[in-house]
């Protein structure tokens, strides 16, 4: 075997041709004239010029053929040809072989009945003109050499290469009449307007120019024995214009202006009907008509994607979710250009040869809509697409296009897949800007997260960011957008109020992957996995983090407890320490009040008591403060103690908390005067019982005031116990638990609110509970009324004993001194100061009555509120009161009250 | 020279595999042919013509040395 030297086409060829024959080159010679005929014409290819494309179509046709082990042995030999790199176009011999492939299991159909022109010509042929002695240079494949050749050759025919062989089929035998006369005419008319066209349309080895066309001859010639017959009349009606009918060509011709949206010469927008039409005047037959109409909707498809890509492209503030929808229609325009471009050349190559050797590859209208049913189905989907996104931007036109992935067609959900992926990468983009860095590039508020400019530091974690609800696309949950507004929030917080520059890489120790956008599409569809873990990811490690900053280096669990501590009376020795160091400052009226004076007592009662071990940064915070005066206030009413909260810790004791918190301090602080009162009364009581024993005429009204005393140490009792016990350890346990187990700030924060609303409404402050609270207050009143009264009791009680004693003790000094006792107006004086005392006590008596009578009154009146409330611990409460149904049994109102209690709150769930 | 040879058998076991009843030299040529950049489609049309004219030819040859 020789080399592979460069050996001139056509000897080779014509070995060939001698080789399959098995004849001599002069008994070939006609062989090898078709032969250079058919290779210079040079059809292109219809396949891929791609090796794998091809390797793959003979495996396939080897398992075809059931060839399993042949198919592997080629994949073998394929590889170890690829290896070897000796041949620069393996794609083409291996598609040589492909196409001689013959299965072996079919009798060979060589031999056949197959009337070929070579049975008839071979023989009548072979001993005419011998051209075979004209080959050398006849062939050559490079196009311009072949072109000015055929030039050349036109004037010298039958010397050499293409043109002559054309004249030589026409004229040579003679066969029959001619059917250049039928051709050349119309077509030399149309070629001028085609011209142009060529240049691009042909590619490279399928060119053939315009001066070779008299080579189309012979096609009819060499068709009317053989299979393209049933082809012949196309041809004629292809350029025939002029006649009754519009032939299918023009038709197609036609329609490939129209797929892209522009007037064909027949077919044409119908503005009012808004659709493509053939004039209703133009003669053509039914189907045609029908059928083109049909691919027209092609093009009226097209126009609407067009139109709509063509309007937003250059619209900026359709944003970059926009855009990228945009630029995914553009793709799958260009991919639907590219399916025109290959029918045009197509028809060029048509157009160029006339016809097509041995092969089916006519454009018809049919074929056409079989071609382009596919991407009928894909515009369609891309307009009804651009319908429905049609004013929508941002995460809502990903939204829509998410909407049209939901279908049962794998092809169309693929298309919208991919349309996705592109739609959400720009959203994906924010979101991984948002998370890791904090910062919201949104030019367009496309995005989902928010964000106020006016918003100061101080509020920004409450008010700044926002969730855009419109703009959450469909494929995120509402919990992953609300993680997601999270996680940037507490990174701006960071930044912004904790002052904490730790770049978000340490934060995160996920490092954030390089997404394109086929991930994007396929990290939002599969919300079970990656998405979510990494969102959570990233949630889980900034909220920590946040959350260890704000305990570590702002010590927000340790003001929790001052909180409690301070405002909410937990430091007992220090507060009752305070309230004895206070008890003469506030005893008188507000506004003699100052400021400085109540702050010096509160650092002397903190030094004094175990607040003192506090750390300085919270006792630096706590202060005094003085409620509004109204007339007639004393210092207990304006009296209040303050914490002060700024810098990030201010986020969670917010401005409201600390009302909250003022509230609540207040009326703890009047039970808890309450019970300082009552300390005194019974303390005087204690001191006074022996001394005034001296006086039995008091007897009665000490008892009542006994009686009266102890009542009201009761409810005062029960009262702090409640409000100790069950309202703030409750809700403090329940708080403590929850900042414990808390994943983020806004979980603090809500637990934070919650227990305040708890404290609030357990301590009768909310509204519901007014009608309670008027009534405890009442009862606090009567309380302050019952020592003022047992004061002025005592109060006279002591001077009257005082003056007694005085008397006895002068009566005895002068009993001594030898002289009278007393004298009688002494007497009668002494006789009727006594008097007058003892007429006092009835009247302090009665008093008393009535101060005893207000007083039940008004605690059975709160008792009947307390189990007529919905609150179940105020129910106990009130069993805790009336434990031993002292108030039940003088109130008839209280006795039936279970049972309606009970039916009440039934009808109340 | 020696990969040449190598290229040759391993496209002659191909051919084989898939029978296309190229002998060694024709395949040379096809070979040479398509290095030249000939249109593959184009070439096998041929070589399926030639041997359909062939095997024509031979019928009819022996059907009038029959008749």
């Amino acid at each position: 075997m020789a080399a592979l030297d460069q050996k001139s086409p056509n000897v080779l060829l014509q070995s060939l041709c001698c080789r399959i024959t098995g004849k001599s080159e002069a008994d070939v010679a006609h062989q090898f004239q078709y032969a250079v005929r058919v290779i210079g014409s040079n059809y292109a290819p219809t396949i891929e010029r791609d090796e794998f494309l091809v390797s793959e179509k003979i495996k396939k046709e080897l398992l075809k053929q059931r060839r399993e082990a042949d198919a592997a042995l080629f994949s073998e030999l394929h590889r170890k040809l690829q290896t070897q790199g000796v041949l620069k176009h393996r794609w083409s011999i291996l598609y040589l072989l492909l196409s001689l492939c013959e299965d072996p299991r079919k009798p060979s159909a060589r031999v056949g009945s197959y009337g070929s022109l070579f049975a008839q010509a071979l023989p009548r042929d072979a001993h005419s003109t011998p051209f075979y002695y004209t080959r050398p240079q006849s062939l050559s494949l490079s196009y311009p050499e072949r072109s000015a050749l055929a030039a050349h050759n036109a004037s010298s025919m039958g010397t050499s290469g293409i043109s002559s062989l054309g004249m030589y089929t026409l004229n040579g035998p003679g066969a029959g009449p001619s059917p250049q006369s039928l051709l050349t005419g119309p077509q030399a008319v149309a070629d001028p307007a085609r011209g142009p066209r060529l240049a691009w349309a042909l590619p490279v080895t399928g060119a053939t120019p315009m001066n070779s066309r008299p080579m189309t001859g012979p096609a009819p010639a060499l068709g009317s024995t053989s299979s393209p017959a049933p082809r012949l009349p196309h041809r004629p009606r292809r350029d025939g214009e002029t006649g009754a009918e519009i032939g299918e060509a023009a038709l197609v011709r036609d329609i490939l202006y129209v797929f892209q949206g522009i007037d064909g010469k027949f077919i044409k927008m119908c503005t009012p009907e808004n659709c493509y039409k053939i004039d209703s005047k133009v003669p053509i037959c039914k189907s045609l008509r029908d059928t083109s109409s049909r691919l027209a909707e092609l093009g009226w498809l097209h126009n609407k994607v067009r139109k709509y890509t063509d309007s937003r492209s250059l619209d900026r503030a359709f944003g970059l979710v926009g855009q990228s929808f945009c630029a995914s229609l553009h793709q799958e325009l260009k991919e639907y250009y590219r399916l025109l471009s290959v029918l045009h050349s197509q028809l060029q190559v048509e157009d160029d040869q006339g016809v097509n050797v041995g092969l089916e590859s006519t454009l018809t209208l049919r074929r056409l809509l079989v071609w382009t049913y596919d991407p009928k189905i894909r515009l369609k989907t891309l307009a009804a697409l651009v319908d429905y996104c049609q004013g929508r931007k941002g995460g809502e036109l990903a939204s829509a296009v998410h909407a049209y992935g939901k279908t049962g067609d794998p092809h169309m959900r693929a298309l919208v897949q991919h349309i996705l992926g592109l739609v959400s990468h720009p959203i994906l983009n924010f979101l991984y800007r948002w998370i890791y860095d904090g910062e919201l590039e949104d030019t367009y508020h496309e995005f989902f997260v928010a964000s106020d400019p006016t918003v100061k530091t101080d509020r920004l974690w409450h008010d700044k960011y926002s969730l855009r609800k419109s703009m959450i696309p469909s494929f995120i949950t509402m919990d992953q957008a609300r993680k997601v507004l999270l996680i940037g929030k507490s990174i701006n917080f960071l930044h912004q109020v904790c002052h904490d520059r730790t770049p978000p890489g340490k934060i995160l120790p996920a490092s954030k992957s390089a997404d394109s956008p086929k991930d994007a599409a396929e990290l939002f569809t599969d919300l079970e996995g990656a998405f979510q873990s990494k969102i959570d990811a990233a949630y889980f490690e900034t909220s920590k983090y946040l959350l260890d900053v704000l305990n570590k280096n702002y010590q927000l669990l340790e003001h929790l407890q001052a909180m409690r501590r301070y405002l909410l009376l937990g430091q007992g020795d220090f507060i009752r320490h305070l309230m004895d160091l206070l008890k003469p400052e506030l005893a008188r009226a507000a506004t003699t009040l100052y400021q400085h004076n109540l702050t010096g007592i509160l650092e002397t009662a903190v030094r004094a008591t175990n607040a003192q071990f506090d750390s300085p940064d919270i006792l630096k915070r706590l202060d005094v403060r003085l409620l509004e005066v109204s007339p007639g206030d004393t210092g207990w009413d304006v009296f209040s103690l303050d914490y002060h909260v700024d810098g990030p810790i201010a986020t969670v004791f917010t401005r409201e908390c600390m009302s909250h918190y003022l509230r609540v301090f207040n009326f703890l602080w009047r039970a808890k005067r309450m019970e300082y009162i009552l300390t005194d009364i019974w303390k005087s009581q204690m001191c006074n019982a022996k001394v005034l024993k001296s006086m039995p005429e008091l007897s009665g009204v000490l008892h009542q005031c006994h009686i009266l005393a102890s009542e009201m140490v009761h409810f005062i009792h029960q009262m702090q116990y409640y409000i100790t016990f069950e309202v703030l350890e409750c809700s403090w346990d329940e708080l403590w638990n929850k900042v414990q187990q808390a994943q983020d700030l806004d979980h603090i924060i809500a637990a934070h609110e919650v227990f305040l609303d708890t404290i609030i409404s357990r301590c009768l402050l909310d509204s519901n509970s007014r009608s309670l609270l008027n009534q405890l207050r009442a009862v606090f009143d009567q309380i302050i009324e019952f020592q003022n009264a047992q004061n002025a009791l005592y109060r006279s009680a002591l001077e009257e004993l005082k003056l007694r004693v005085q008397y006895e003790d002068s009566k005895r000094r002068r009993v001594e001194e030898g002289d009278w006792g007393v004298t009688a107006e002494q007497e009668a004086a002494e006789n009727k100061r006594v008097q007058e005392f003892k007429d006092t006590i009835p009247k302090m008596c009665s008093q008393l009555r009535l101060l005893t009578h207000f007083y039940q009154g008004i605690v059975q009146e709160f008792l009947r509120l307390l189990m007529t409330s919905s609150d179940e611990s105020l129910q106990f409460l009130s069993f805790r009161l009336d434990f031993n149904e002292h108030y039940k049994a003088r109130d008839p109102r209280l006795r039936p009250s279970l049972g309606a209690t009970r039916g009440r709150r039934s009808s109340n769930i | 020279m020696n990969a040449v040879r190598e290229t040759m058998d391993v496209l002659l076991e191909i051919s084989r595999l898939l029978n296309t009843g190229l002998d060694m030299e024709s395949l040379s040529i096809c070979v040479r042919l398509c290095e030249q950049g000939i249109n593959p489609e184009a070439l096998s049309s041929v070589i399926k013509e030639l041997r359909r004219a062939t095997d024509t030819l031979k019928a009819s040859d022996n059907s009038t040395s029959q008749g």
